[in-house]
């Protein structure tokens, strides 16, 4: 955990650099030309639209799905028809019976291969693919079997859980005028999906049902 | 395009909580309808029958108070074979001579809520008590926990007619070791504990000693141990998937190792005041 921290804050650490040493040869450019001063402002320009690019342009909640009770984050939507999606999202699952509360983090991978209109306002996107990878917090979970078991014991992880989903959209397209709302538009959908232990227990297990092994997701998608 | 995308966020911002808040608590109240929702694999959110341990006992002492002869089918391993799992309950079921039932561990193969429901859904098709011995599998992730809530104590003991069965967790490695499993000051107290009612004891486990996750550092000091207890038959345990007996300290004392679902075999035990008789059934 603390060498990903470490790597996170040095990122951070670089790109502030790099910022500023843009704005220092900004202030201290030669000789005054025109042409000098333009390049660096498009310069500027250049690296504001790469950020930009990488600010996140939704925001997104979730129930279920094998996240928590309830999760949120952001997403980048992207591709010619805004037919990709990537998230991140957090989510909580309550104490309940146990000794604690849990935390967990996503990131989920959606193809919508069709968008459909439905007059003006609305949108449909009838199949909705996804791909996601779970880990939840907490030292009871690991990614490998600790050295305390026999080599190759337990062939599979308790923390990262690959998931996968398949669903439908439907997107209403928020009026723009004087009183619009931040966003562009809303997006609600439902998702059912399942994870690869529980598929497991489905081939090996044998008498399990689909209703066993799959469940239901509802979500909301902001799109900035 | 950057002064557009700040100038929408901070517009955003109240809008957005409003916005946020109420899509939080009505997918959270969503997400209390658990039977199409999925939570997380690991969640311990467990709703149906709980402390079935303590319930089943209760019957189990009830209906074999006054019997000398006590017939146990006892059964392990079932994880990942839920058809097998089915059958052999259905087998159990056949049988009206049983007394109750035992699971020597291992309901689930990585301790998953699910897989926890799974297992009890078709345990409590049993017509006879059944109780439920932890084993390793069921403590991963929040297994452990789930078992605290569904069946009840890792260690605990009943008396059936004269008989005192004890369950043991013996699962030391899944607390690297640095538990009191198994648990020695258990073991004694259960030696005398209502002395009175009992003449013979039978032992259950999952790991047995000198496996691969028994702690092994104790297992001759585990044998004496038993010595304590009142008139020992003999000790069952799972873990090894195969049907099979062995005299591990090599005097006298028989450990029979009860076969997983998938090998379809289980034992049934017979225990009169003065011996016992062990067959294995084939289903």
């Amino acid at each position: 955990m603390q060498w990903k921290l470490s790597i996170f804050s040095l990122l951070l650490f670089l790109s502030g650099i790099k910022a500023c040493a843009q704005q220092g040869s900004d202030a201290v450019a030669g000789p005054d030309t025109l042409w000098q001063r333009k390049s660096s402002l498009e310069r500027v320009e250049r690296m504001r639209s790469r950020w930009n690019r990488i600010f996140p342009s939704q925001l997104v909640v979730q129930n279920a799905g094998n996240m928590g009770v309830v999760s949120a984050g952001v997403g980048w939507s992207y591709g010619c028809r805004r037919q990709w999606e990537t998230a991140l999202l957090a989510g909580f699952i309550p104490r309940h019976q146990s000794d604690c509360a849990k935390m967990t983090m996503t990131l989920k991978q959606n193809y919508m291969p069709w968008r459909i209109a439905l007059g003006d306002r609305w949108h449909f996107e009838p199949l909705r693919f996804g791909l996601y990878v779970n880990t939840v917090f907490g030292e009871q979970f690991w990614g490998e079997q600790p050295h305390r078991y026999p080599a190759n014991y337990y062939g599979f992880s308790t923390r990262y859980r690959l998931n996968v989903c398949l669903g439908s959209q439907l997107h209403f397209l928020i009026p723009s005028g004087r009183n619009r709302s931040a966003f562009e538009r809303v997006g609600l959908f439902y998702e059912v999906s399942t994870c690869d232990l529980y598929f497991r227990s489905k081939v090996l297990g044998g008498n399990l049902s689909w209703s066993d092994i799959l469940g239901l997701s509802l979500g909301i998608a902001l799109q900035l | 395009m950057t002064s557009r995308s700040f100038e929408y966020l901070s517009a955003a911002v109240p809008h957005f909580c409003r916005l946020f808040s109420r899509a939080v608590i009505a997918l959270t109240l969503f997400s209390s309808c658990e039977d199409a929702f999925d939570i997380h694999p690991y969640d311990v959110d467990y709703s149906g029958p709980l402390h079935l341990n303590a319930a089943q006992i209760t019957r189990i002492e009830q209906s074999c108070a006054d019997k000398d002869t006590i017939r146990v089918a006892v059964i392990s391993d079932t994880h990942d074979w839920y058809t097998e799992m089915e059958r052999e309950i259905d087998d159990i079921n056949r049988r009206d001579d049983i007394d109750f039932v035992m699971h020597l561990g291992d309901l689930t193969n990585t301790g998953m809520i699910k897989e926890y429901e799974w297992a009890r859904k078709r345990l409590l098709r049993l017509q006879k008590p059944f109780v439920t011995i932890i084993g390793n599998h069921d403590h991963l992730g929040t297994g452990d926990e789930a078992y605290d809530a569904i069946f009840g104590e890792r260690d605990f003991s009943f008396i059936a007619g004269r008989i005192k069965f004890l369950c043991l967790n013996t699962n030391a490695g899944e607390y690297d070791y640095m538990a009191d499993v198994p648990d020695f000051s258990f073991i004694q107290r259960e030696a005398v504990r209502d002395s009175s009612r009992f003449d013979r004891t039978f032992v259950a486990m999952h790991i047995p000693p000198f496996c691969d996750q028994f702690n092994n550092n104790v297992s001759l000091a585990f044998r004496v141990w038993l010595d304590l207890l009142p008139g020992l038959y003999c000790c069952a345990f799972g873990h090894n998937h195969r049907t099979y007996a062995d005299t591990l300290y090599h005097d006298g004392l028989v450990f029979y190792g009860v076969g997983s679902a998938e090998k379809r075999q289980y034992r049934i035990f017979t225990f009169t005041p003065d011996k016992y008789a062990v067959e294995v059934v084939d289903f």
